[in-house]
């Protein structure tokens, strides 16, 4: 049964690498992000690449692939390997990156997908200033899940002189991170 | 789309019943159709929304229907939240993730008094704190399903002293950590489990994770309690450090890892293993529980082989049997041949011989 597992998911990621079809692609994506979420995949989800593939997806303009990618990202970066492996990667760039996107879901995954990648080696960058920012203003928003998880982001993965240091910079600069529209 | 702000009770995108994907490659084509969509911790919730329960007063026997999931805190109808004609809206809250993500996956599309139900997560009705203790318990599930203790926790872990404790026992680093004998311990993070999770903020971070590389730790939970009941040198290695509180909080530990091995050793083994015991009985008595673990350490003992006895008379019982039975049939034949001389010797013989 393993062999078969891993052989399953090899068929997924040929799929996606030889499809022209959009359709597809977004269908064998959400499947790899949704394997993602069961740790017994992840060694095979390694040797497959399938990391870099969601890394690499963070930067197309399909959003519904970096949505689907980001989500894959935020299923599995909570193990050890994955995570040192996205970091040492560079992938908390184009994950800071989604907090731009016009979709909710992607903003929401980049939210939990920073504080999981959030290790003392690792925040300076997960908790960097704009980000801090960021999350200021989403706790703001009307949209709970958002209003909860910047919440969260702020009272227990940034120390109060940092929030205090965004807020005095968002009350100088109007520059800030959209919000999601939906 | 459904607009996304709002307070909770508003329709959400992420409640829209998607239409089910026609296009799938069949290798990929599930038992059931479903559509285009990816499940994050974020999404799935105790919460879930009940839509299309047709508007016959049947909430009693709807929440029991649920119930068969798992326990649920609980559940009121939503009155504003829009709704076909005839139909209501529910909402449900469940003890645990799990049994919600059971349910939902269970009565998803179930056919309900006649009306067919749609189930979604309702995220949006958690509290701070309910969010927070999702992400927690998802962070201890891989931690314990990867065998990774990351002492990296939340600074501030708030909330009812239960659930701190919990989280101290899973993500406290020393019942992985020990095969590396580090000077770094530091003793107050045994001192109370409510240390543990206030202590490990940012400072064990760093000394801990130095621990928690182990290629022994790639395995899941059984491989490494077999890992911990073949080598209990482990335990004297660490006591150097001069921290006795750990090596007794490791003696807790080892009892329930040493069971584990047993379980994945034959029972001949185990038999094995006992009769060799009883025959040095003297020995194991003065060294006591320790030498029964050097014992373990070789690794299970495949049994014997079984020594025959080749002058047992029982061995012959078969051939016996058939020799006495050849014995008997030509003794027979002997007395026919007498009998008829002129039919020959030979023929009569053969002919009575019969094929077993």
């Amino acid at each position: 049964m393993e062999l078969g597992r891993l052989e399953y998911l090899q068929a997924l990621v040929t799929e996606f690498q030889v499809t022209d079809s959009p359709e597809a692609k977004e269908q064998v994506l959400a499947n790899l992000a949704n394997f993602a979420y069961d740790p017994k995949n992840y060694e095979y989800l390694r040797q497959l690449q399938v990391l870099d593939l969601f890394l690499d997806m963070l930067t197309e303009d399909n959003e519904t692939l970096v949505e689907f990618a980001i989500g894959g990202l935020c299923n599995l970066c909570l193990d050890k390997t994955n995570k040192e492996y996205i970091l040492e990667a560079r992938g908390v760039e184009p994950i800071i990156n989604c907090l731009s996107s016009p979709n909710e879901e992607t903003v929401v995954s980049a939210v939990t997908t920073l504080m999981f990648l959030t290790t003392p080696q690792s925040r300076h960058q997960t908790t960097a200033l704009p980000v801090v920012e960021c999350m200021l203003r989403f706790s703001l928003s009307a949209n709970r899940r958002l209003s909860n998880l910047a919440t969260l982001f702020l009272e227990d993965y940034c120390s109060p002189p940092q929030v205090e240091e965004a807020r005095n910079l968002s009350k100088h600069t109007a520059v800030g991170i959209p919000l999601p529209k939906d | 789309m459904a607009a996304g702000g709002g307070d909770p009770g508003a329709p959400y995108r992420h409640h829209a019943q998607l239409g089910a994907c026609e296009s799938r490659a069949k290798y990929r084509e599930g038992r059931r159709p479903r559509a285009v969509k990816v499940y994050t911790i974020n999404l799935e919730s105790r919460y879930l929304l009940i839509q299309g329960v047709p508007a016959l007063g049947v909430m009693k026997e709807l929440v029991e229907q649920f119930a068969l999931y798992g326990a649920i805190e609980e559940y009121h109808a939503l009155d504003e939240y829009p709704a076909e004609q005839f139909t209501e809206v529910y909402l449900l809250k469940f003890q645990k993730l799990h049994c919600a993500r059971v349910a939902k996956k269970k009565m998803d599309e179930r056919s309900f008094f006649g009306s067919l139900l749609h189930v979604c997560y309702a995220p949006e009705f958690e509290t701070v704190q309910e969010t927070r203790e999702k992400l927690q318990d998802r962070r201890k599930y891989i931690a314990k399903a990867t065998n990774q203790r990351d002492c990296f926790v939340l600074k501030k872990v708030e909330g009812p002293k239960t659930t701190v404790s919990k989280t101290s026992e899973h993500d406290c680093p020393w019942s992985t950590s020990r095969s590396h004998a580090s000077s770094n311990w530091d003793p107050s993070c045994f001192t109370s489990s409510h240390g543990v999770s206030h202590n490990t903020g940012h400072q064990c971070g760093n000394r801990n994770q130095s621990l928690l590389t182990s290629p022994h730790y790639d395995n899941n939970c059984a491989e490494t309690s077999a890992y911990f009941g073949q080598n209990p040198s482990l335990t004297p290695s660490v006591q150097p450090g001069g921290c006795t509180p750990p090596a007794s909080l490791m003696q807790q530990r080892m009892v329930p890892t040493y069971s584990g091995i047993d379980r994945f050793m034959p029972r001949t083994t185990h038999l094995q293993e006992r009769k060799r015991k009883r025959e040095e009985g003297n020995r194991f008595s003065l060294l006591g529980t320790s030498a029964d673990n050097t014992e373990v350490i070789i690794g299970p003992q495949l049994p014997g082989i079984p020594k025959v006895d080749m002058d047992d008379e029982s061995l012959n019982t078969s051939a016996t049997l058939i020799r006495n039975k050849l014995k008997e049939v030509a003794d027979s034949v002997s007395t026919i041949s007498v009998e008829k001389p002129e039919s020959g010797s030979a023929k009569p013989l053969v002919k009575q011989r019969r094929r077993i």
